[in-house]
C-alpha cells in the first residue's frame, strides 16, 4: 500500500504534464469545434439547400461514426493519403475538434431556432443585412442560451480525450498505463487518472457556470 | 484558420538533420519501459542511444501504442522500432529486420501458488492471457486448432496487464515473453510455469523496406555494442534477474 | 391634412398564397405625406401580411412597391436594405431585441446600419427615448419593462431611423387594457407631428379621432375604403361600421 503512494507520489509530475497533454487537445478541440460549430449551425438555419445538405451529411458522418475508428481513420488512413503529416497530438485534436463540430452545432442549431422569429424580422425591418443580425442579434442570445449544452459536450470530449492514447498521444490515460506497466500498481494509478479527468471537468464546468452567469440577460426568469 | 495553422506546426517532422525516432512500447519492461522521471528507459532504449552516439544520429524514443506500431513505421510518423520486436515472416512482408540481438523464449507465467502444469493450461479449457498483436498470440491461435488444444485465448494491450489478470484470477495463465516475465516475477507474486512448445524468437530492430541505408547503419551499430563489454553490463542489468 | 400631388408610398397588386391558401388578393394602396391610414377588420383578414410584404419581410408573390416615385427592386439586397432604413416597423409582439437594454435597442441600427459614432448613436437614442417618456428607464432590458413599455421603446427604435413612414401592426393588440392609453399617446403625438403612418388596428376610437382614411380589409382584400365620417359615423350603413359594432359588442367600447 505505502509503496503504491510512493509510486504515485513520484509519478504525479510525470502525469500532470499528461494533464497538460488533455488540456491541451481539449482546448484545441472544442474551440476547432466552436468555429466551426457556429458557421454550421447558421448555414443550416439560414443558408440555401446546398449549404443544408452539406452541413446533414457532415453531421450525419461524425455522429454516427465512433470516435476510436475516426481517430484510426484518419490517422493512419487519409492524412497519409494526402500528405498531412501531423503529430499524434495535432491529429488526435483536429479529429476530436471535427467530431465535436458536429455535435455543436446541433447545440447552436437548436439554441437558434427557439429564439422568437420576431428577432430577426424587427433586425430586418430596421434595414440589417442578414448577416449583420445573425451577428449581433441572433448569435449572442443563442450563444447564451448554448452554454449549459455546451458544457455537457465539453466533458464529453475531455472523456474522449483518453482515445488519443491509441495514436501515441502522451496525454493522461498513456502515462498511466505507462508507469502501472513498470510499477503494476493498476488500481491506484487508474484511481489517480480517474480524479485528474474528474478535477479538469469540474474545473471547466465550474468556469462555464462563472460564464453563464456572468452573461445571464437582466430579467430573464430561470 | 490561424489556430489551425498552429497545430500543423506542432507536427511531427520528418528526418531533420539526422535526429531519427524510434517507436516503442512503452508497456514492455525491461526492453522499454517509462521511468520514474517520464523518460523513456530499458535495455532497447540504452542499446539505441550507445548506437546512436557512435554511429553519429541524434535519435528520440516516442511511446505509442503497440497496435499501430509497425502502421506508423509505414506511414513515417517513426523511422525505426527497437523495443523487443519478434522477428516473424508476417513482419518481415511488410518490414525489414536488423540482424538479430536476443533469443527468448516463450512462457507461461501464473500466480505463484499455482498447481498448473503446462499441459493443463493448454488442455484444461483454462482462459489464457495474451498481449494481442504478438507473434505468441498468433502462434497460439493457429497451434490451438492444429494440436487441439481447448484455451481460451484473451487479449490484453500489454503484458503487465495480462498478469495483473492473472492476479486477479479472471485468467489461470499469461503467454509472454521470458524477459518480461521475469520483470513480472521480481515485481508481483507470479512465478514462471516454463515454456510452452513455442519455437524459440529472436528480437531485431525494425524497418521500412526500402531505407536500406539506415539498415546498414544499425547493423553496423548492433554488432559493435554485441562486441562491446556495454552490452554485458546491459544485459546484466535489464535481463537477467 | 391636404394631400400633394404624388403618394409617398404606392403599393400595386400585391398577392401572397401561404400553404395553398389566398392570403392577400391583390391588395393596392397609396399613402400621402403626413397622411394616417387605419386597416381594420377580422383577423386573418390579410393586415399583417400585407404591411409585411410592403417592407418586403414577406415576400410577395406578385406586387411593386414604390417609395417616392422610385420602385423598391427587392431582388437587390443593398436597394432592400437602404428601403428598409426609410420604413419604421412596429410588431404586435414588440420584438425588442432582448440581450440588449432599452438604450442598445435603439442605438444599435444607428451603429450597425447608419454607421454612427458609439456617442452619436448613444446620443441619438436617449434623445429618442426620452421622446417616448422613457428617459428613465434606458438602462432596463425588456424582460424588465412593461407591455407598454416595451412597445414605447420599439417605437423609439423605429423613429431613430428617422423613417419616412412607419407601418404599425397591430401595436395595441398584446397589451393589457390599462397600458394601451401610453402606446397610443405616443402613436397620437407622432401623427399630430405629421408622420406618414399605415396602422392596423381594432381601437375603433383612436381611429375615429385620427384616422385620415379607413380601410376595411376582409379575405386578403379591401372591401371598404373612406373618411372616418364615411365609414364609422351613427347613419352610415358600410360593412365597416358592422364590424366595428360586433367588435364593441366584444369590447363594450363605445362607438
Amino acid at each position: 500500500m505505502l509503496d503504491a503512494l510512493i509510486a504515485i507520489f513520484e509519478a504525479l509530475p510525470y502525469l500532470l504534464k499528461g494533464a497538460l497533454v488533455t488540456s491541451g487537445i481539449v482546448v484545441g478541440a472544442m474551440g476547432l469545434g466552436l468555429v466551426m460549430g457556429i458557421h454550421m449551425a447558421v448555414g443550416q438555419v439560414y443558408g440555401n439547400r446546398a449549404v443544408r445538405w452539406f452541413v446533414g451529411l457532415y453531421v450525419w458522418f461524425f455522429r454516427g461514426v465512433p470516435v476510436l475508428v475516426l481517430l484510426f481513420l484518419f490517422y493512419f488512413g487519409l492524412f497519409a493519403l494526402i500528405g498531412l503529416n501531423l503529430s499524434a497530438f495535432a491529429a488526435s485534436t483536429l479529429v476530436l475538434g471535427m467530431t465535436t463540430a458536429a455535435y455543436q452545432s446541433q447545440i447552436f442549431r437548436g439554441a437558434i431556432l427557439s429564439l422568437p422569429k420576431g428577432q430577426l424580422q424587427a433586425a430586418r425591418a430596421l434595414g440589417m443585412s442578414d448577416i449583420k443580425a445573425i451577428i449581433s442579434i441572433i448569435l449572442p442570445q443563442a450563444l447564451r442560451f448554448s452554454i449549459p449544452g455546451w458544457s455537457n459536450e465539453y466533458s464529453i470530449i475531455l472523456k474522449d480525450s483518453a482515445l488519443a492514447f491509441v495514436l501515441g498521444t502522451s496525454e493522461i490515460m498513456a502515462r498511466s498505463h505507462f508507469v502501472a506497466s513498470r510499477t503494476y500498481h493498476y488500481l491506484p494509478l487508474y484511481i489517480t487518472a480517474g480524479c485528474l479527468y474528474f478535477l479538469l471537468t469540474w474545473l471547466g464546468v465550474r468556469a462555464l457556470l462563472k460564464l453563464e452567469a456572468k452573461v445571464r440577460i437582466p430579467g430573464y426568469s430561470q | 484558420m490561424a489556430f489551425v495553422m498552429a497545430l500543423f506546426m506542432v507536427s511531427n517532422g520528418d528526418v531533420f538533420a539526422k535526429e531519427l525516432i524510434n517507436g516503442i512500447d512503452a508497456n514492455f519492461p525491461p526492453f522499454a519501459y517509462v521511468d520514474k522521471a517520464g523518460n523513456p528507459g530499458g535495455f532497447d532504449i540504452e542499446s539505441v542511444n550507445w548506437i546512436a552516439k557512435k554511429m553519429g544520429f541524434t535519435v528520440k524514443h516516442q511511446p505509442m501504442d503497440w497496435d499501430g506500431i509497425i502502421p506508423n513505421l509505414v506511414a513515417k510518423k517513426i523511422d525505426f522500432i527497437a523495443s523487443g520486436m519478434s522477428i516473424t515472416p508476417e513482419r518481415q512482408k511488410v518490414v525489414n529486420f536488423s540482424i538479430p540481438y536476443w533469443t527468448i523464449k516463450q512462457v507461461f507465467v501464473t500466480k505463484k501458488d499455482s498447481k498448473l502444469t503446462v499441459d493443463q493450461v493448454l488442455k484444461g479449457k483454462k482462459r489464457l492471457g495474451v498481449q494481442r498483436g504478438t507473434s505468441e498470440a498468433e502462434w497460439l491461435k493457429d497451434n490451438a486448432i492444429k494440436k487441439g488444444w481447448d484455451f481460451v485465448l484473451v487479449y490484453y494491450d500489454s503484458a503487465p496487464l495480462a498478469i495483473e489478470d492473472v492476479l486477479n484470477g479472471r485468467i489461470s495463465a499469461a503467454a509472454m515473453d521470458d524477459a518480461p516475465a521475469m520483470d513480472a516475477e521480481s515485481k508481483k507474486p507470479v512465478k514462471i510455469l516454463g515454456t510452452f512448445g513455442m519455437h524459440d524468437e529472436k528480437f531485431g530492430y525494425a524497418v521500412r523496406k526500402q531505407d536500406t541505408e539506415l539498415l546498414d547503419t544499425l547493423n553496423k551499430g548492433l554488432k559493435m555494442l554485441m562486441a562491446d563489454p556495454y552490452w554485458d553490463e546491459l544485459v546484466k542489468k535489464y535481463l537477467r534477474k | 391634412m391636404t394631400s400633394p400631388q404624388k403618394p409617398i408610398l404606392r403599393v400595386e397588386n400585391i398577392c401572397k398564397t401561404l400553404g395553398g391558401k389566398e392570403i392577400l388578393k391583390s391588395v393596392s394602396l397609396s399613402l400621402y405625406k403626413g397622411e394616417l391610414k387605419v386597416l381594420i377588420g377580422p383577423s386573418g383578414a390579410g393586415k399583417s401580411t400585407f404591411l409585411q410584404c410592403i417592407n418586403f419581410l414577406i415576400p410577395p408573390d406578385k406586387g411593386r412597391v414604390w417609395l417616392e416615385e422610385t420602385e423598391i427592386q427587392s431582388r437587390r439586397k443593398r436597394d432592400l436594405y437602404a428601403f428598409r432604413q426609410q420604413v419604421g416597423m412596429i410588431f404586435q409582439d414588440f420584438n425588442l431585441f432582448d440581450h440588449l437594454n432599452a438604450l442598445e435597442n435603439v442605438a444599435i441600427a444607428l451603429r450597425k446600419v447608419k454607421k454612427m459614432s458609439r456617442q452619436a448613436a448613444r446620443d441619438h437614442a436617449v434623445a429618442e427615448l426620452e421622446r417616448v417618456g422613457l428617459g428613465d428607464k434606458i438602462t432596463l432590458y425588456p424582460a424588465e419593462l412593461s407591455g407598454g413599455q416595451k412597445q414605447r421603446v420599439s417605437i423609439a427604435r423605429a423613429l431613430a431611423m428617422d423613417p419616412k413612414i412607419m407601418l404599425l401592426d397591430e401595436p395595441t393588440s398584446a397589451l393589457d387594457p390599462e397600458l394601451i392609453g401610453e402606446v397610443l399617446s405616443v402613436i397620437r403625438d407622432l401623427a399630430k407631428g405629421g408622420m406618414t403612418m399605415i396602422l392596423a388596428t381594432h381601437q375603433i376610437g383612436f381611429t375615429r379621432s385620427l384616422a385620415d382614411e379607413v380601410l376595411f380589409m376582409e379575405n386578403g382584400s379591401i372591401i371598404e375604403q373612406g373618411s372616418p365620417e364615411d365609414l364609422l359615423s351613427q347613419d352610415a350603413s358600410s360593412r365597416t361600421r358592422d364590424f366595428c359594432c360586433r367588435l364593441n359588442e366584444l369590447y363594450e367600447e363605445s362607438v
